[in-house]
C-alpha cells in the first residue's frame, strides 16, 4: 500500500518526446487507468515507473520514496504484462515462488502466499503445470498470481485482458476490481479499451500525444470533458462535433447562452432525441442516411439538413423509420457541450451539467 | 502429402533402401574386414562375410596398438580423442552462449560491430589461418599438450550466431518480468535463459562433439608426442606403415573403434532432442 506521485516526468526516445511532462498522484489503495490511442505513451509512463524504461527528466515517487535510480527489484512494485511473460520452463508454482525466492523469503511465508495466492485466483489445481499446458484465462490468473504473491507496494497492469475473448475479457475485468479492491493495492492500469477504463477505474488518466488530457473520475470524464479530444475519445459511439454555424439557424438557437469563445458544440449520441422534449431545447432538421439495430438500440446516421453535417444517435428499441426520411433531433441546452477549436478546451468551466 | 498409392510407396521404399545401402555398405565392409585375421587381403578379393578374428583384432588394437607404425595403443588415442572433443564442444557452447548473451541483451557501445566481427570469423575456418595459429600456440610452448589441441579450435562464430538466433526469439517481457521479479543478469542467465536452452544446447553439443572428433589436420600440425595423438589421425598412421602392406584388418578395427563414440553420442542425445521437440518450451 502506498501512493504514487509523478512530477513533470519526460521520456524522449532520442529526440523524439515519447512523454512530455505528466504530473500525477495517485492516492494509496486507488486504481488509476490510463487511457489513450495507439502511441500516446501510456506504456511508455508505466514501465518508467515500473524502472524498466530510464527517465529523462522528473520524479517518480513510490510511498514517498523518489525511486527514479532504483532497479525494478527495488521499487517494490509487480508488474502484470500483456503477453504474460511467465516463465515458460517452471510450473505454475515456480512461476509464483521465483520472486519471492529471489529476495529470501523464508519457506513457510512462500508457501503461505503461494496458497492464499491460488485461492483467491482458482488457480489450485494447476499449480504443477507448465504455462502452456494453460488457456489464456488461466495463463493470465497466474499472471496476477504472480503479481500478487509479491504483497507489492501497486501492481502496474499493461493492457492485461487484450489477449483474451470478448467475454473472458468481462469476466476478468470484474474479477480484478474485486480483487483490487478487496487487497486494496494502489494500482496503475494501462488500457485502450474504453469500457475497461470506465468500469475499472477510481479515476481515469486520459492521454494523447504524451500530456495528460484530463484527469477525473470516470462520470466526471464521460460528463464533462475537458477537450476536444476527450470528448471524441471516450464515449462509444463517439460525441457528435458540430461546428456553431451548422447549427446557427437552427429553432430554440437563440436562447442557448452560450460562453465566450465557443465555436464548435458537443452532444452524445444518446442525448439526441426524436421527440420534443418539454423545456427549452434545440431542433435540428436532418435526413435519415441508415440505421443500425444492435440489439437493444439502434444507431441512426443522419446529416444535417443544410450543412450536411453526418450526426449519429443512439435510439431505444428499433424505430421504425425509413432511409430517406426527414427528422427533427432535440437537445436539452443542458446537454450541450460548448468547447473552443482553437484551444481544444471547453469553454464552460464553471459549474458541471444538470 | 499422405497418400495412398501402392507404386508411390514402393518407389519411396526403393529409394530409401538404395539410400540406406549406399551408406552402409561401406561401414558393412570395414567391420567385416576387422573381423578377419592378416593376409586374408593379400588375394585382393574382399571377403563379405565376418571372418573369425574379431576379438582378437579388436583386443590387439585396444591395448598394444602397431607399435611398427609408431601407433600407440588405441585405448589412448581414443581417450585423446574423448577429452579433446568434449573439451571443444563444452568450451565452444560456453563461449557462444556467454557473447550471444552479451550481444543481445546488453546495450553496450560498439556492439553491433563486435556481433559483426564474430560473423565475419564464420569466413576464417582453422585451415585458412593454420600457419599463423600454428605460430602462435608454437611459441607459447603448447604444442603436445591439451590445451594446444582444443584452444584454437574453440572460439566458434557458428554457435554464437545461432545463440544470438534463438535469444532474439525470447520476448524482452520475459527479461523484464524477471528483473520485477529481482532476478539480476547472472541471475536470469541461469535460471531462464539456461533452461530455455536446453534442446538448443543439445543439439549444438552433438554437432561440436562430433567436429571436435573428426579434427584431423591441427591434431597431425601440433602433436608429435605419441601420448597426444588423437585416434582420427592415428589412423593415418596405422595405414601409412613404412614397411610393406598395412594391416588392413587391424586398421579397419581401429576405423570402427572411432565410428563408436559419435554414433553413441547422436543416439544418446536424440532422446533430449525428441524431449525437447515434443514438449516446446514456448
Ligand atoms: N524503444 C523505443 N524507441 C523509440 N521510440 C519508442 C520506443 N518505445 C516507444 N516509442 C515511441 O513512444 C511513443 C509511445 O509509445 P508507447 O508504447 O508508450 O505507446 P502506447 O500508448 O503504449 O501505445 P499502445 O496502446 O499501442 O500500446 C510511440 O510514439 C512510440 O513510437
Ligand atoms: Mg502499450
Amino acid at each position: 500500500m502506498a501512493t504514487i506521485n509523478l512530477v513533470d516526468l519526460k521520456k524522449n526516445y532520442g529526440s523524439v518526446p515519447a512523454v512530455k511532462g505528466i504530473n500525477l498522484s495517485v492516492k494509496d489503495g486507488e486504481l488509476i487507468v490510463l487511457v489513450g490511442p495507439s502511441g500516446c505513451g501510456k506504456s511508455t509512463l508505466l514501465r518508467m515507473v515500473a524502472g524498466l524504461e530510464s527517465v529523462t527528466s522528473g520524479r517518480i515517487e513510490i510511498a514517498g520514496r523518489d525511486v527514479v535510480k532504483a532497479e525494478p527489484a527495488e521499487r517494490d512494485i509487480a508488474m502484470v504484462f500483456q503477453n504474460y511473460a511467465l516463465y515458460p520452463h517452471m510450473t505454475v508454482r515456480q512461476n509464483l515462488e521465483y520472486g519471492l525466492k529471489n529476495r529470501g523469503t523464508p519457506r513457510e511465508e512462500i508457501d503461505r502466499r503461494v496458497k492464499e495466492a491460488a485461492d483467491i485466483l482458482e488457480i489450485g489445481p494447476m499449480l504443477d503445470r507448465k504455462p502452456r499446458q494453460l488457456s489464456g484465462g488461466q495463463r493470465q490468473r497466474v499472471a496476477m498470481g504472480r503479481a500478487i504473491v509479491r504483497e507489492p507496494a501497486a501492481f502496474l497492469f499493461d493492457e492485461p485482458l487484450s489477449n483474451l475473448d470478448a467475454k473472458l475479457r468481462v469476466q476478468m475485468r470484474v474479477e480484478i476490481r474485486k480483487l483490487q479492491r478487496r487487497l486494496k493495492t494502489t494500482s496503475l492500469y494501462v488500457t485502450h479499451d474504453q469500457l475497461e477504463a470506465m468500469t475499472l477505474a477510481d479515476r481515469l488518466v486520459v492521454m494523447n500525444n504524451g500530456l495528460v488530457e484530463q484527469l477525473g473520475t470516470p462520470t466526471e470524464v464521460y460528463d464533462r470533458p475537458a477537450t476536444l479530444f476527450v470528448a471524441g475519445f471516450i464515449g462509444s459511439p463517439p460525441m457528435n462535433l458540430l461546428s456553431l454555424e451548422s447549427i446557427a439557424g437552427a429553432p430554440g438557437f437563440e436562447g442557448l447562452n452560450l460562453p465566450d469563445g465557443t465555436d464548435v458544440i458537443g452532444i452524445r449520441p444518446d442525448q439526441l432525441v426524436l421527440d420534443q422534449p418539454t423545456g427549452q431545447n434545440l431542433a435540428l432538421a436532418a435526413s435519415v442516411e441508415l440505421l443500425e439495430p444492435i440489439g437493444g438500440e439502434s444507431h441512426l446516421h443522419v446529416r444535417l439538413t443544410g450543412s450536411n453535417q453526418a450526426v449519429i444517435l443512439s435510439v431505444p428499441g428499433r424505430p421504425d423509420i425509413a432511409e430517406g426520411a426527414a427528422v427533427t433531433l432535440y437537445a436539452r441546452p443542458a446537454d450541450l457541450h460548448p468547447f473552443n477549436r482553437e484551444s481544444g478546451r471547453r469553454t464552460d468551466t464553471a459549474v458541471a451539467n444538470p | 502429402m499422405v497418400e495412398n498409392r501402392p507404386f508411390l510407396s514402393f518407389l519411396t521404399h526403393l529409394v530409401l533402401i538404395v539410400g540406406v545401402v549406399i551408406v552402409v555398405f561401406p561401414v558393412y565392409l570395414a567391420f567385416v574386414a576387422s573381423t578377419h585375421g592378416n593376409g586374408d587381403f593379400l588375394s585382393g578379393l574382399v571377403p563379405l562375410l565376418p571372418g573369425p578374428n574379431l576379438i582378437e583384432n579388436y583386443r590387439l588394437m585396444l591395448t598394444e596398438g602397431i607399435s611398427t607404425a609408431g601407433a600407440p595403443p588405441l585405448w589412448i588415442m581414443l581417450g585423446n580423442s574423448l577429452v579433446i572433443a568434449i573439451i571443444i564442444a563444452v568450451g565452444k557452447i560456453a563461449i557462444s552462449l556467454l557473447s550471444a548473451y552479451a550481444i543481445v541483451f546488453f546495450k553496450f557501445p560498439f556492439r553491433l560491430l563486435a556481433f559483426w566481427i564474430i560473423f565475419i570469423t564464420l569466413m576464417l575456418p582453422v585451415e585458412v589461418r593454420i600457419i599463423p595459429t600454428f605460430k602462435v600456440v608454437a611459441d607459447l610452448g603448447l604444442l603436445n599438450s591439451y590445451v594446444g589441441l582444443t584452444l584454437p579450435l574453440i572460439a566458434s562464430a557458428t554457435a554464437t550466431f545461432l545463440f544470438r538466433q534463438f535469444f532474439l526469439t525470447i520476448p524482452d517481457e520475459l527479461m523484464e518480468a524477471a528483473r520485477v521479479d529481482g532476478a539480476g543478469p547472472l541471475k536470469f542467465f541461469r535460471d531462464i535463459l539456461l533452461p530455455l536452452s536446453r534442446t538448443n544446447i543439445a543439439a549444438l553439443f552433438v554437432i561440436l562433439f562430433i567436429y571436435g572428433w573428426v579434427q584431423y589436420l591441427w591434431p597431425l600440425l601440433v602433436t608429435t608426442d605419441s601420448r597426444y595423438y588423437t585416434v582420427v589421425m592415428g589412423i593415418k598412421r596405422l595405414a601409412a606403415t613404412a614397411d610393406g602392406e598395412p594391416q588392413w584388418h587391424l586398421v579397419m578395427a581401429a576405423v570402427m573403434l572411432a565410428m563408436l563414440p559419435p554414433v553413441l553420442v547422436v543416439i544418446f542425445m536424440q532422446r533430449l532432442f525428441v524431449k525437447g521437440l515434443v514438449e516446446t518450451e514456448k
